[in-house]
């Protein structure tokens, strides 16, 4: 069967006073029905911009969609008219965004800002929209959804915030919901919370969930396949367990090193990766991570690598990997 | 996220100072310079009125009442003979002393009074505030009209009427920010290392409100100048013989079906005025204020 | 809310009865009394009319009496207008200031906010450059120069509208307009500045990303919250209208309360300048109040306890 989403050589770019900048970069992925991948990287790498362009967010005019295609149940998303792209988004496609405490409208309720997808897709009336509001808070766990239906988001904490903004996703029942760093600005404990709950409701709903973050450490847990992007590419991708365990990129084993793992013991620091990441208005001739790799060959920094099957599935574009060799492999 | 897409933007432009920035900016601003331009030209003008034009703003030439635009007259006479160019450019002077020194009275009230509710705070603080509470439920300007009616008729008085009105604007400006740039870490800092509370409040806390009050002035300028004319133009600002542009509309309105070129040509040079400090105001707000920015 | 109303109300008392107190004091510090004419009065008639007015008492006393006679809505008798209270004057002057300051606020509105919202959503359009040169124009411009320049066209060159006057449509156009035109612009550019802040707020990604009708969004989200400042500085608008609208009444001979204000002055009426002050301060306050409840119905995140 056809993946539900197939993202195919994607470029977004953004015109800036001082230069082109390419924030995506000819990315390719695809998510099957019912499945979670993740995409992860630092911030900067495009992994948002990406996952905006699949719903055609990018923030115009200074951001465009140069080329590529992206399939989803086989239409290309980017050929559809302005009228069929606004009943795929919150009806088939949906996004829980970031910023709780920005991402929801002050001036009106909550229960409103569920229901109005309701209304527009499913022809609902004002009224039943706020019960179907309340039943899909008390889904995400809101305690009182009756009452809290009519509060406005300056009522509701942080996590209880970004509780709503997965209601408002779920809502029309979409088949594919983006989630772009869902747990950032909430606290830890809250973190594995609404990461379960997310987990939970797309596992109930058969919904397919494009996890975006910067932390490999939770993905294991959460996605079935991973992609890793650096500077507007991917730079590997994967079985999540795979690439977890037996990294093939040395930026995703300095992105390990960089967070805390649960299932070894800690004997190990944190190790941060150095250095920044490179200019995407002018990007370097070839790796786009050699300058910052410790271990580069003369070929990195004259060739740009590209993805290449280093076991069954798992592929990475590193020269150092390709020629069989992980020395960041411990 | 526009965070992410600035994120490898590489600044290749030297850093430089608020001001020096601001100024780099403002010199940009064709609108703002224009404006600057039209201020300093007019001012040079009226300074130098005397060897612009040989006539005298109180001129008297009674052969030659009410005449239209010619060589001799370049924008004619009024209803007494008196040369309407030479009163304009008198005049002048009179709108932009009455900006220049109402503005110094505003700073000489409005800027310790502002300071000392802002540093201090709490309870003088209130006191201040529910004064300013009370200024600001008069009407402003039938405010100045009744302080104009007990100062007298002096054209210095007309300065301080409309000075002692004007403050409160400032004062509540320099308060606020001193109480957002109080709570700042550099002026705990200042206050770790011993600094007094005066010393603290001018040398830290002023320049970094600085910005904002020039903005603040160079928008009541032409708010004060315009008070001026409008009392001029009743009857009750400056007193005659002394030009002053709202008189001068005053006693073309009274002729406006015969004569409309007498009373256009000042209300066009007081309407030309206020644009200009209006663009350079703008022009200011937008280059020091970089988050004010379109 | 109820009890933000009642605090804010004694407190407009208050701020009243100390605005009159100072008009009072200004008034007798002004130098000439209301009995000053070309001719001078004999000592005997001026001290008659000083006792028939009360004016023979001490200042407290007068303040008392006259603070005490407005409580009961008596505002005295004016001196310039033999007989006539100033309760009559004005209520014959505060429809004309009330109507024009009213309908050039409307005008202002209707023109300011979409004009704003028009330049704000086609950032850097033709649209756009025009809204922001006509604001900063008619925002600098002072409104009696703007009459001048409207009577000489409409009214000497063109002979379209008569130059002044009060009573019908013709003669209200002019006025109006030349009120209406400060605000407008302020409005205007306010709404502009607004709407381009909210356009890049998350919120409205967020409510494009439900693939509800761009109308909707515009309206919903974008427009409700860019409205919030705009609200704000309404009624310190519509005050400066009615307050302001002196000169614009004495350009166009309008008989409003501003005129009656300027021919107090001169005419040293003291009851008639105190019942103008009075009346505009009144008017202030209550707009203030009433923004400030119309901006916690607009914004539910300002609640007042």
């Amino acid at each position: 069967m056809a993946p539900l989403l197939e993202v195919k050589n994607i470029r977004t770019y953004f015109h800036t006073q001082d230069g082109v900048v390419k924030a995506v970069d000819g990315v390719s992925y695809d998510v099957n029905r019912g499945e979670t991948i993740a995409l992860v990287g630092e911030s900067g790498c495009g992994k948002t911009v990406s996952a905006l362009s699949i719903l055609r967010l990018v923030a115009e005019p200074a951001g465009k969609i140069i080329s590529g295609e992206i399939l989803f149940n086989g239409v290309d998303l980017l050929k559809l008219s302005d009228a069929e792209m606004h009943k795929m988004r919150g009806a088939r496609i949906s996004i829980i965004f970031q910023e709780p405490q920005t991402s929801l409208n002050p001036v009106l309720t909550i229960g409103r800002q569920i229901s109005e997808g309701l209304e527009f897709h499913k022809n609902m009336s004002l009224h039943d929209g706020m019960l179907e509001a309340t039943r899909l808070l008390k889904l995400v766990g809101i305690p009182h959804p009756e009452r809290r239906v009519y509060e406005y988001p300056h009522q509701f904490s942080g996590g209880m915030r970004q509780r709503a903004m997965i209601a408002i996703a779920i809502a029309c029942q979409p088949q594919l919901i983006i989630a772009d760093e869902p747990t950032t600005v909430v606290d830890v404990t809250i973190q594995a919370q609404l990461l379960e709950l997310i987990r939970n409701i797309t596992k109930e709903l058969d919904t397919a969930l494009i996890l975006i973050t910067h932390n490999l450490g939770i993905v294991a847990r959460y996605a079935k396949r991973v992609f890793v992007m650096y500077a507007g590419n991917i730079v590997e991708y994967g079985q999540a367990l795979d690439v977890y365990h037996q990294p093939c990129h040395p930026y995703t084993a300095g992105l390990l090193a960089s967070v805390p793992r649960l299932d070894e013991p800690r004997k190990n620091r944190l190790q941060p990766i150095e250095g920044q990441p490179p200019d995407l208005i002018a990007p370097p001739a070839g790796c786009a991570f050699q300058a910052r790799c410790t271990y580069s060959l003369p070929q990195c920094s004259k060739e740009k690598p590209v993805l290449m099957q280093i076991t069954p599935g798992h592929f990475a574009a590193c020269w150092i990997s390709q020629r069989g060799t992980k020395p960041w492999q411990k | 996220m526009a965070v992410e897409i600035n994120t490898p933007v590489v600044f290749e432009r030297p850093p430089h100072t608020l001001w020096g920035d601001a100024i780099i900016r403002l010199r940009r601003n064709y609108f703002a310079m224009g404006g600057l331009a039209f201020i300093i030209l007019l001012s040079l003008a009226a300074i130098c009125a005397p060897l612009i034009t040989h006539y005298g703003f109180a001129d008297q030439h009674l052969d030659q009442i009410l005449q239209g635009p010619s060589a001799q007259h370049w924008m004619g006479t009024d209803q007494l003979g008196r040369d309407t160019f030479a009163r304009l450019l008198y005049g002048a002077r009179t709108s932009l002393a009455v900006g220049i020194f109402t503005q110094f009275i505003v700073i000489v009230i409005g800027l310790p009074i502002g300071a000392i509710a802002g540093y201090a705070g709490g309870r003088v603080d209130n006191y201040i505030m529910r004064f300013v509470d009370v200024m600001y439920a008069f009407p402003d300007i039938l405010l100045i009209i009744l302080l104009r009616s007990v100062l007298g008729g002096s054209i210095y008085m007309l300065f301080l009427a409309i000075g002692l009105v004007a403050w409160v604007n400032i004062s509540r400006l320099v308060r606020g920010q001193l109480m957002a740039l109080k709570s700042r870490d550099f002026v705990s800092a200042a206050k770790a290392m011993g600094g007094m509370g005066p010393y603290i409040t001018w040398r830290h806390l002023l320049p970094n409100a600085l910005g904002p009050i020039i903005i603040s002035i160079t928008f009541n300028i032409p708010r004060a100048i315009f008070t001026e004319a409008a009392l001029s133009y009743i009857g009750i600002g400056v007193k005659p013989p002394t030009p002053s542009w709202g008189a001068m509309i005053q006693d073309g309105f009274n002729l406006i079906f015969s004569k409309p070129y007498m009373l256009l040509f000042p209300a066009i040079a007081l309407a030309l005025l206020m644009l200009a400090f209006t663009f350079l105001g703008d022009g200011l707000r937008d280059a020091l204020d970089p988050k004010m920015r379109r | 809310m109820g009890r933000f109303i009642i605090r804010r109300v004694l407190w407009l008392i208050l701020v009243l009865f100390v605005v009159l107190l100072i008009t009072f004091i200004l008034m007798h510090l002004v130098p000439g009394g209301p009995w000053d004419r070309e001719k001078a009065l004999a000592p005997k008639v001026i001290e008659a009319l000083n006792k028939r007015y009360g004016l023979d008492l001490p200042l407290w006393r007068q303040f008392v009496n006259y603070a005490w006679g407005v409580l009961h809505g008596d505002l005295g008798i004016s001196y310039s207008y033999s007989d006539r209270t100033v309760v009559s004057i004005l209520a014959h002057g505060i429809p004309k200031t009330a109507t024009l300051g009213i309908l050039a606020f409307v005008v202002a509105q209707a023109i300011g906010i979409p004009f704003g919202v028009a330049a704000a959503l086609k950032q850097n359009s033709a649209v756009d450059y025009a809204s922001v040169l006509f604001s900063t124009v008619f925002a600098s411009i002072p409104g009696f120069v703007l009459g001048i320049l409207l009577i000489v066209l409409f009214a000497v060159v063109l002979h379209w509208l008569p130059t002044s006057g009060w009573g019908s449509i013709q003669q209200l156009i002019m006025p109006v307009f030349c009120l209406a035109a400060l605000p407008a612009a302020q409005s205007a550019r306010i709404t502009r500045a607004s709407t381009l802040d909210v356009m890049r707020q998350d919120y409205v990604r967020t409510a494009r990303s439900k693939g509800i009708m761009e109308s909707t969004v515009r309206v919903r989200h974008i427009f409700r919250n860019s409205l919030i400042p705009v609200v704000t500085v309404a009624g310190p608008e519509l005050a400066n209208l009615i307050t302001g609208s002196f000169i614009i009444e004495n350009l166009f001979a309008i008989p409003g309360v501003g005129r009656l204000f300027v021919q107090g002055i001169f005419a040293r009426d003291y009851t008639l300048i105190m019942g103008g002050v009075l009346f505009y301060a009144i008017t202030i306050a209550l707009l203030n109040l009433v923004v400030d409840i119309l901006y916690a119905a607009i914004d539910p995140r300002i609640r007042y306890e």
